[in-house]
């Protein structure tokens, strides 16, 4: 039975994410095309609302084309890899109080692990094509999610610290005491690293060089088509809405907000994810994008003695404090 | 004249993200603006006449068939040699036309065909979606030509009194048109009637150019 | 039975391991059908190697076939994106060999078409830009201006793209009172525009990082390598043949050439965006100052031309005026050889005309400016990253069109 519920819920969590991912698609086109003084999609539906279930149909319907030369495999398990543990990573996330599928006490690494992973389907992507372009954008993927794993996993030990520890739910009730019950006045460089390397770690402008289309044609996802395509598509959604979430739940106090909202507890933590959400839409529309080693001199010169200096400046908070 | 750079951003500035806040301020403005996209297939773009579209032979009402007299300028002036003229001579010694056709697949859109008429017999109409999945549909011979022309009157509302600004260009002389296409013109077609710059023009034209002294200017 | 190999890195006699990727000719950022073969460390360029010839269309021979006249019709198709500027450079030339006169308000007419082309090119071209380093915003704000001048130019010849405008001796169409109040609409609202782009990425912190010193061409080197127009320009050269060898109205124009100083992408983009605020200022000159006159000059040769000047084209009976009589009575052809360079959007665009007396040329070369330009690009591309490639690419503002001719 317990079994059975719980299934039902990992059901739901799926669908209402997978939903959220269509038509995460289609605010960002829309968006970005009002933004650009356009429509964005106008033609399926009212206002194109039903575009992002005809481009799932037709996707799922597209030859799934497998390059001659590729290596067939580690081509046909980069997608999964990468869509996976994504989804995995979903599991825990505490969308409002008690509502989170699998409580775990090392939440904040676990989610680390999977995003890692999923850099992994980028990797074999790249490689397993066996295309110049997709290798050369997964050798970026590969460089730069380890480069930006660091800053970003630097940023967040000051929320660890101030809070004393890794569960999400945990360090969402710990910010109760701070200023407005959120960690992102004291934790104000962590939250600036934080985000420069999510934007990083998900893969957007201005940090989109695995797939940087002008450079690499469309990078590692150059050879992939039909489904596969979609299924690296969701992935690098579902991680913006992780990513997303942790900052939402490190920085910006989860679910509470400034008064209770009756039957749906999660609703500040939706509104501020869709804020973040809104924030990386925006930032696509205005930002140009940096070059391969101008990306690197920034993780490496910039964003982790940061995140260092924020440590330093946390402990000795703490211990002025206590 | 040395090209000016804006002066480099202060230290403040570069903390605070003030470029970059700028530009999304940009951004986040248009958000709100009213979007400039023509909804094609609902919304047609502007035409104007002398618009180099698909080729049409006018139906003469007189006669009810094409003005085409053969004289054979329109294929001589046509860089890309796609129009084919077959004529017999008649009864009186004029030339009967057998075949008129346009090869639109080799067709550049020049409009040199319409300029060089002496009868105002060929224009290129306002008519631009007439794509086709086979080659034949696309290669027009009279019978087609004509119907397009009717085609054209019907769906724009034009009547025979239709001008097209390849026949007449606008600013030319009419002593240097053909009979047949010294035609009602807007007032802005003609050399009389053309814009004249601001600072150029004096209130009373010292001496209006005639359509004669240009001839001879 | 097809063998799956690892990835194909050649290496060649065990001491080439040298990352070999042929960029084009279908790649987003290559403008067209260039192809580029690189030899990559890493991501750094080691060579740099140019290939052209995807678009060729032997213009130059087309054009033996054809006369003076109908030629105008094959340079729409060269620089595709400012194709009034090329009318007017190919009408200069021949008008140079054939000695025909152009009255003052075709001249006016000619120079402000150019210049619309200028900013409709330029327009173009920053878009293209901004989009290849990722700006993708700039590229519709762009779109946004380029299509008022497109539709005035339907307007004002029926056509978008391939105008075919110009006449030898003068222009095809009068402007009219409503072509000119809309384009001074245009004028007066640009400047706004401009800033709008300039407050997206002139001074955006990763824009600066991907143009400054990115692709530096010194003085000397950019005039080694031909290199004309804003790319010239933005290494300090001061030459633009619109204010040193004037023609058609521009030496009574009032404007200043932008020049740059350090031949970086950056200082080629800020000249091009100076040049944005000049070309504007001109087309505010031409309105305010556009002469009344006559559009041809009365020795302005017929669209029909002989194709050799004995040859009389037997006409019908409703001749007997002047547009349609030849004028085969006089020295129309002559014989001889004349180079005439005009300043297109991208630089400097030549006609090289051999006649031997006929209607049609016998041999027309085009001194293209794209062509040198990619030429050039195996100079500068040497030791840059990809990604510069593609900035200096879309700096140098080539249009393969141009090139492969």
């Amino acid at each position: 039975m317990q079994i059975l519920i719980l299934l039902l819920q990992i059901a739901m969590v799926m669908a209402i994410v997978l939903l959220h991912v269509a038509y995460l698609t289609y605010f960002e086109r829309k968006i970005i095309g009002h933004m650009q003084v356009r429509m964005g999609p106008m033609r399926v539906g009212w206002h194109g609302l039903l575009q992002p279930i005809a481009d799932g149909i037709k996707s799922f319907f597209k030859e799934d084309i497998i390059p001659q030369q590729a290596d067939k495999p580690l081509f046909l398990a980069a997608p999964i890899i990468c869509l996976v543990t994504m989804l995995a990573a979903l599991a825990v996330l505490p969308f409002a109080e008690g509502w989170v599928l699998a409580d775990i006490n090392i939440g904040l690494l676990f989610i680390f692990a999977m995003s890692s992973l999923a850099s992994y389907g980028i990797i074999l992507a790249g490689w397993a094509s066996n295309s110049k372009y997709t290798f050369l954008g997964g050798m970026r993927s590969m460089a730069q999610v380890i480069s930006y794993e660091i800053p970003m996993g630097l940023s967040l030990v000051g929320v660890m610290m101030l809070s004393g520890s890794l569960n999400l739910s945990e360090i969402v009730a710990a910010q109760g005491t701070s200023i407005f019950s959120i960690y992102l006045f004291p934790q104000i460089i962590g939250f600036f690293v934080f985000f420069i390397a999510m934007l990083a770690e998900t893969n957007r402008v201005p940090f989109d060089l695995p797939e940087a289309e002008t450079e690499l044609v469309s990078g590692y996802i150059t050879e992939y088509s039909g489904m596969r395509y979609a299924m690296f598509f969701m992935a690098e959604y579902i991680g913006m809405m992780i990513l997303a979430s942790i900052g939402t739940v490190c920085f910006l106090g989860g679910w509470n907000g400034p008064f209770v909202i009756p039957f749906f507890p999660p609703f500040w933590f939706i509104l501020k994810v869709y804020g973040f959400l809104f924030v990386f839409i925006w930032i696509r529309a205005t930002l140009p994008r940096y070059r391969y080693d101008q990306l690197m001199a920034i993780g490496w010169k910039l964003l982790i003695p940061l995140a260092l200096l924020n440590i330093f400046l946390t402990g000795l908070f703490k211990a002025l404090v206590h | 004249m040395k090209v000016q750079y804006k002066a480099k951003r202060n230290l403040l500035q570069t903390i605070l993200q003030v470029e970059i806040l700028q530009g999304l301020a940009l951004t986040l403005r248009k958000l709100f603006s009213r979007p400039i996209t023509r909804q094609y297939p609902d919304e047609k773009p502007p035409m104007y006449a002398g618009f180099r579209g698909q080729h049409a032979l006018v139906r003469d009402p007189l006669t009810n068939a094409s003005k085409c007299i053969g004289c054979m300028r329109c294929a001589t002036v046509c860089p890309s040699r796609c129009i084919h003229i077959k004529t017999h001579p008649g009864d009186s010694g004029q030339r009967l036309i057998d075949q008129y056709a346009i090869d639109v697949l080799r067709c550049v859109f020049c409009g040199y065909c319409v300029e060089v008429c002496p009868v105002g017999a060929i224009t290129m109409t306002e008519v631009f979606e007439y794509a086709s999945y086979d080659r034949e549909a696309i290669y027009f011979d009279q019978e087609i030509l004509l119907a397009n022309w009717d085609r054209f009157l019907e769906q724009t509302g034009y009547d025979d009194t239709y001008v097209n600004p390849f026949w007449r260009p606008r600013g030319t002389l009419e002593s240097r048109l053909a009979a047949a296409m010294r035609r009602d013109v807007p007032a802005d077609w003609t050399i009389e009637g053309q814009f004249v710059g601001t600072k150029v023009r004096q209130p009373p034209a010292s001496k209006p150019i005639t359509d004669t002294e240009a001839a001879h200017a | 039975m097809t063998k799956t190999t690892t990835l194909d890195v050649q290496v060649a006699d065990g001491a080439d391991d040298k990352y070999r990727l042929k960029m084009g000719p279908q790649h987003p950022a290559t403008h067209g059908v260039l192809r580029v073969d690189l030899e990559l460390d890493g991501e750094t360029i080691d060579k740099c190697d140019p290939q052209v010839g995807y678009l060729h269309r032997g213009f130059e021979k087309l054009a033996e076939h054809r006369t003076y006249a109908q030629n105008i019709v094959l340079t729409d198709r060269l620089d595709y994106i400012a194709a009034m500027a090329n009318n007017v450079g190919y009408c200069v030339a021949v008008e140079k060999l054939l000695a025909i006169d152009v009255p003052p308000r075709a001249q006016f007419i000619r120079v402000m078409v150019c210049e619309m082309a200028r900013i409709s090119s330029h327009l173009l071209w920053l878009a293209t830009h901004a989009l290849d380093i990722g700006a993708m915003t700039v590229f519709l704000y762009c779109f946004r201006e380029r299509e008022v001048l497109l539709e005035l130019f339907a307007e004002l010849c029926g056509s978008r793209l391939t105008n075919t405008y110009t006449r030898l001796g003068g222009v095809r169409q009068d402007v009219t009172h409503s072509i000119m109040l809309k384009l001074q609409r245009f004028v007066d609202e640009f400047p706004d525009h401009i800033a709008e782009y300039e407050t997206l990425i002139d001074t955006n912190r990763i824009w600066l990082k991907r143009t400054i010193g990115i692709g530096p061409i010194s003085a000397d080197k950019a005039v080694d390598l031909c290199l004309t127009g804003p790319s010239l320009r933005g290494s300090g050269v001061d030459y633009d043949i619109r204010q040193h060898v004037p023609y058609a109205a521009y030496d009574q124009m009032d404007f200043e050439v932008p020049v740059g100083e350090t031949g970086d992408t950056y200082a080629r983009y800020r000249c091009r965006m100076e040049e944005f605020r000049q070309s504007n200022n001109i087309l505010r000159q031409c309105i305010e100052r556009m002469p009344p006159g006559p559009i041809l000059g009365k020795d302005a040769p017929d669209l029909i031309m002989p194709a050799k000047p004995g040859r009389k084209i037997e006409f019908d009976a409703v001749a007997g005026n002047a547009l349609i009589k030849l004028i085969d009575n006089r020295d129309l052809y002559m014989e001889g050889d004349v180079y005439v360079a005009t300043e297109v959007p991208k630089g400097e665009l030549g006609f090289y005309f051999i006649s031997d007396g006929m209607g049609r040329p016998y041999r027309m070369h085009i001194r293209s400016p794209s062509f040198l330009h990619i030429g050039a690009l195996a100079t500068i591309g040497q030791g840059v990253m990809i990604a510069d490639l593609i900035a200096i690419i879309g700096t140098l503002d080539v249009v393969l069109g141009e090139c492969d001719r």
